[in-house]
């Protein structure tokens, strides 16, 4: 793992490049977050969506689409979610090395200047946003919000989560609320842009063929950002799990139940333990050798999928598994079960030594992505952290069966929620 | 063993057929930690009515290709996931139309995990007790699609169009196919399409290409296998026609869900796989977001971010399906309907035709970084007679004149087929 970021700023942005020859293309990815506040929550999620409309060089959305096309159909897009107490926008780019076609103008110079005006000089009308933009981008947001219904799992997901953080920011929705989009204009989006803009954190990251001085380069062509310098994310505040879990049973037309429970973990991505929770992850519902999986699916042929997720950002963990309704109690017996056995350190010394090695696995697979290497570094920007690749997997290997066992002990069921059908008794 | 380089994509391949029938092919990546590997079966849920090699017609249920792969990974001495597991590695399977892909990705053991790969897949071990078992499984993986609108509204189009090719049979069965299966019959399944002249290896990642061959040559070489024949697959012939113009189901949906597009009549013979670039350029030429129709029914509020197109062809079948959510299908369908037949009379504009050849080599550019989308696409394309790495050289040879028979050809009024979910009380 030779390849290593180089590392500078431009204002307010940390700049983080990694030079490689190993990818036909340049990924760029732009990361902007904010303390998640229920005030500005909505302001932020919308903000994106306007700015993906056009620039001051492309007004018109079609001229700016049309200029990704011309970028060798750079791919465009920017994603909004949450990492701990913060809400983040994502803003990527790929697009292809010039070696590979036949151009004179540096496609990731062009990549970056386009980025750069999607940011900072975006299209506007007597000095706000267009208000067609905004008005037709609300209407899309609110879209988004409703079609949370959509996809069961991940709506049972979001609601266990939202129930279990319900008196902290975490509970707020990435894509913001409905009912205060309709308070935002063109005027007040864009002063809330403005202000966004002098506050946010920002790091940008590059990989491809390129170096830091290229970048910064380009960069200081592009990006008309505020004064100033880059400012840190804060730390999470951790919390203990209700002294009773608490049971939320909703109802709608399903044929098959959603059962999610939601954990609290003593630490964070930032604590020492954190490679021992990762691997408590691992064993309890991470891998087709882990627990869950084993004994929901495979011993029991209750579910499909029987999982475990670890938000080492936030400190909790969460578990899901589709089951038919009248199994509700088995499966929630057998998953507390699983939960009970981790703490009493009841597991085989060879899944702990799987569950390392898919770790460690996983761990040296992300090398070969680029936006996963970014994924990876970002997560160390917002925890004051300083893993690299190497050190991580030494952290995972050094694990020992106390360690987990030890972990296990911080672990405490919050919330269980259930998705079911509308009918019977609840 | 022979070796063909790419110097525009700079990729070079390695491949042979061995003395048994088994097509192994390695691509080196050299610097990537990872390798992937996929063993695929040209065998899926549309081979449901066959011949074996010498024998006689056989017709097996309804997801009978999905249950075999479910019980693949089942060995004598246990689930293979731990074996790969404890050797690093992440396995996984799926089954598709025509194909059944076993795959595994590692940064290490990469030797002891290919042999794993080969092993599993050749060695198959089914009882009527762990048959029994896996069907709760599978009947909890079939209701877990059936809750997924996006699944529906798909698989009804197809059932729209097609009435006799089992295409438009789900491909995991129903619970009362899936529960007539029997152990007899799995080894039937296996007998016919496992054997090596029916399947292709592909390697992909920081391999030595001569070593890897080697270790499959003799992996091959110490098992003994009956000599293979052909395998003739029996079709009913499928009208022209669409079985029903408009098919509706009802699920909580926030908005209604709505896919359409052209069933294509049969031809045999041809270039499968330049019919399918022309006819994707096609597509994203006209619906794509960076068209004027695009732009128009966005800023009409008749579509969202998710409105697609694609083209899907395999042995009997092609088809287009255009799409996403809407509040007003009919009008969706008839907007996107009538901007096509005008296009087929009056032709693509040649800037735009351009353009979107440009985008499309683009996007080809960046899908080459992933090895997983090259192992599948690769082989995808062989199927179709093609070869994935000379993409670039079609699209730059597609002429505008070829685009534009392809679409009059294909945009024809009397085989449009329509797919909607919508809530009940919509």
């Amino acid at each position: 793992m030779s390849e290593q970021f180089q590392r500078g700023t431009w204002g307010r942005m940390r700049l983080h490049v990694l030079p490689t020859k190993r990818f036909k293309t340049f990924a760029v990815s732009l990361f902007a977050g904010v303390p998640l506040t229920e005030e500005r929550l909505t302001s932020v999620a919308l903000t994106p969506f306007v700015l993906r409309r056009g620039t001051k060089s492309y007004p018109e959305t079609i001229q700016f689409r049309e200029r990704l096309d011309e970028l060798y159909g750079a791919g465009f897009g920017f994603d909004l979610y949450k990492r701990g107490d913060h809400q983040i926008v994502q803003f990527r780019l790929d697009i292809i090395n010039d070696r590979f076609v036949s151009v004179t103008e540096s496609l990731l110079g062009e990549a970056l200047s386009f980025l750069g005006e999607v940011l900072t000089a975006p299209a506007l009308e007597n000095g706000k946003f267009r208000n067609k933009y905004a008005e037709a981008e609300k209407t899309t947001v609110s879209k988004r919000i409703d079609a949370m219904i959509n996809d069961k799992i991940r709506y049972a997901a979001e609601r266990c989560v939202e129930e279990m953080c319900k008196d902290e920011p975490y509970r707020l929705p990435a894509l913001g609320r409905k009912e205060q989009l309709a308070d935002l204009n063109a005027e007040s989006l864009h002063a809330a842009y403005r202000q966004w803009l002098q506050e946010a954190s920002f790091d940008l990251y590059v990989s491809g063929d390129t170096t830091l001085d290229e970048v910064q380069d380009f960069v200081a062509r592009s990006f008309a950002l505020p004064e100033g310098s880059p400012s840190t994310y804060s730390p999470p505040q951790l919390r203990a799990a209700r002294s009773e879990v608490q049971t939320i049973v909703e109802k709608l037309d399903v044929g098959q139940g959603k059962l999610n429970m939601g954990l609290r973990v003593g630490s964070t991505y930032g604590s020492d333990q954190y490679a021992a929770l990762l691997v408590y992850n691992g064993l309890l519902g991470g891998f087709p050798h882990s627990k869950l999986f084993v004994n929901v699916r495979e011993k029991a042929s209750l579910a499909y999928y029987a999982s475990s997720r670890l938000d080492g950002h936030k400190g909790i963990m969460t578990l899901q598994s589709g089951v038919e309704i009248v199994n509700y109690e088995r499966a929630v017996k057998i998953i507390r079960e699983q939960l009970d056995a981790m703490k009493a350190g009841d597991f085989a010394i060879e899944d702990l030594k799987r569950t390392q090695a898919m770790i460690v696995n996983q761990l040296r697979e992300l090398q070969d992505s680029a936006f996963e290497r970014i994924g990876f570094d970002f997560s160390n920007v917002l925890s004051g952290v300083e893993r690299t690749g190497d050190s991580f997997i030494a952290e995972i290997q050094a694990v020992t069966p106390e360690m987990v066992t030890a972990v296990a002990q911080s672990v405490e069921l919050d919330t269980i929620y259930f998705l079911r059908d509308r009918k019977g008794e609840a | 063993m022979a070796e063909t380089s790419y110097p525009k994509l700079q990729e070079t391949i390695w491949h042979e057929k061995l003395d048994n029938g088994l097509e192994v092919f390695v691509l080196p990546k050299p610097g990537f930690t990872k390798t992937y590997a996929t063993f695929t079966t040209r065998y899926g849920s549309v081979d449901n009515h066959f011949i074996p090699p010498g024998g006689q017609p056989i017709k097996v249920p309804d997801g009978i290709a999905h249950f075999l792969e479910h019980k693949m990974f089942e060995e004598p001495e246990g689930d293979i996931f731990s074996t790969f597991a404890s050797q690093g590695a992440s396995a996984n399977a799926y089954t598709s139309f025509d194909r059944t892909v076993y795959l595994f990705t590692a940064t290490h053991e990469v030797a002891a995990n290919l042999d794993t790969l080969l092993h599993f897949v050749q060695n198959p071990y089914f009882t009527d007790e762990n048959v029994e078992k896996e069907k709760g499984i599978i009947v909890q993986e079939i209701d877990m699609y059936k809750d997924n609108p996006d699944w529906r509204v798909y698989f009804g189009l197809i059932e729209a169009m097609y009435s006799k090719h089992p295409v438009h049979i789900d491909i995991a069965g129903t619970a009362e196919s899936v529960r007539s299966i029997t152990k007899e019959m799995l080894y039937d399944c296996y007998h016919t399409f496992y054997h090596p002249t029916n399947m292709t290896l592909f390697v992909v990642g920081g391999v030595d290409p001569k070593e890897t061959l080697e270790q499959v040559k003799r992996d091959q070489a110490g098992k003994t296998f009956p000599p293979g024949g052909e395998i003739k697959r029996l079709f009913e012939p499928e009208p022209d026609e669409v079985t029903t113009e408009k098919k509706e189901l009802q699920l909580p949906v926030s908005l209604p869900k709505c896919l359409f597009g052209f069933k294509e009549e049969q031809t045999e013979g041809g270039d499968a796989v330049r019919r399918e670039l022309a006819s994707k350029l096609m597509l994203e030429a006209l619906l794509g977001s960076s068209s004027a129709l695009y732009q128009q029914l966005y800023d009409d509020n008749l579509i969202s971010d998710g409105f697609g197109h694609e083209y899907n062809t395999g042995p009997g079948y092609s088809f287009s399906m255009i799409g996403g959510e809407t509040r007003d299908p009919d009008e969706l369908v008839s907007r996107v309907s009538d901007a096509l037949y005008a296009a087929a009379r009056d032709g693509i504009a040649p800037e735009i035709f351009e353009r979107t050849r440009r985008k499309r080599i683009g996007s080809f550019l960046r899908m080459m970084n992933s090895p997983e989308s090259i192992a599948s696409e690769f082989t995808r394309y062989r199927h179709l007679g093609g070869d994935l790495f000379t993409l670039v050289e079609v699209y730059e040879s597609l002429t505008l004149e070829e685009v534009n028979a392809r679409l009059k050809e294909h945009a024809n009024p009397d085989r449009r087929a329509i797919s909607i979910v919508r809530s009940g009380n919509a």
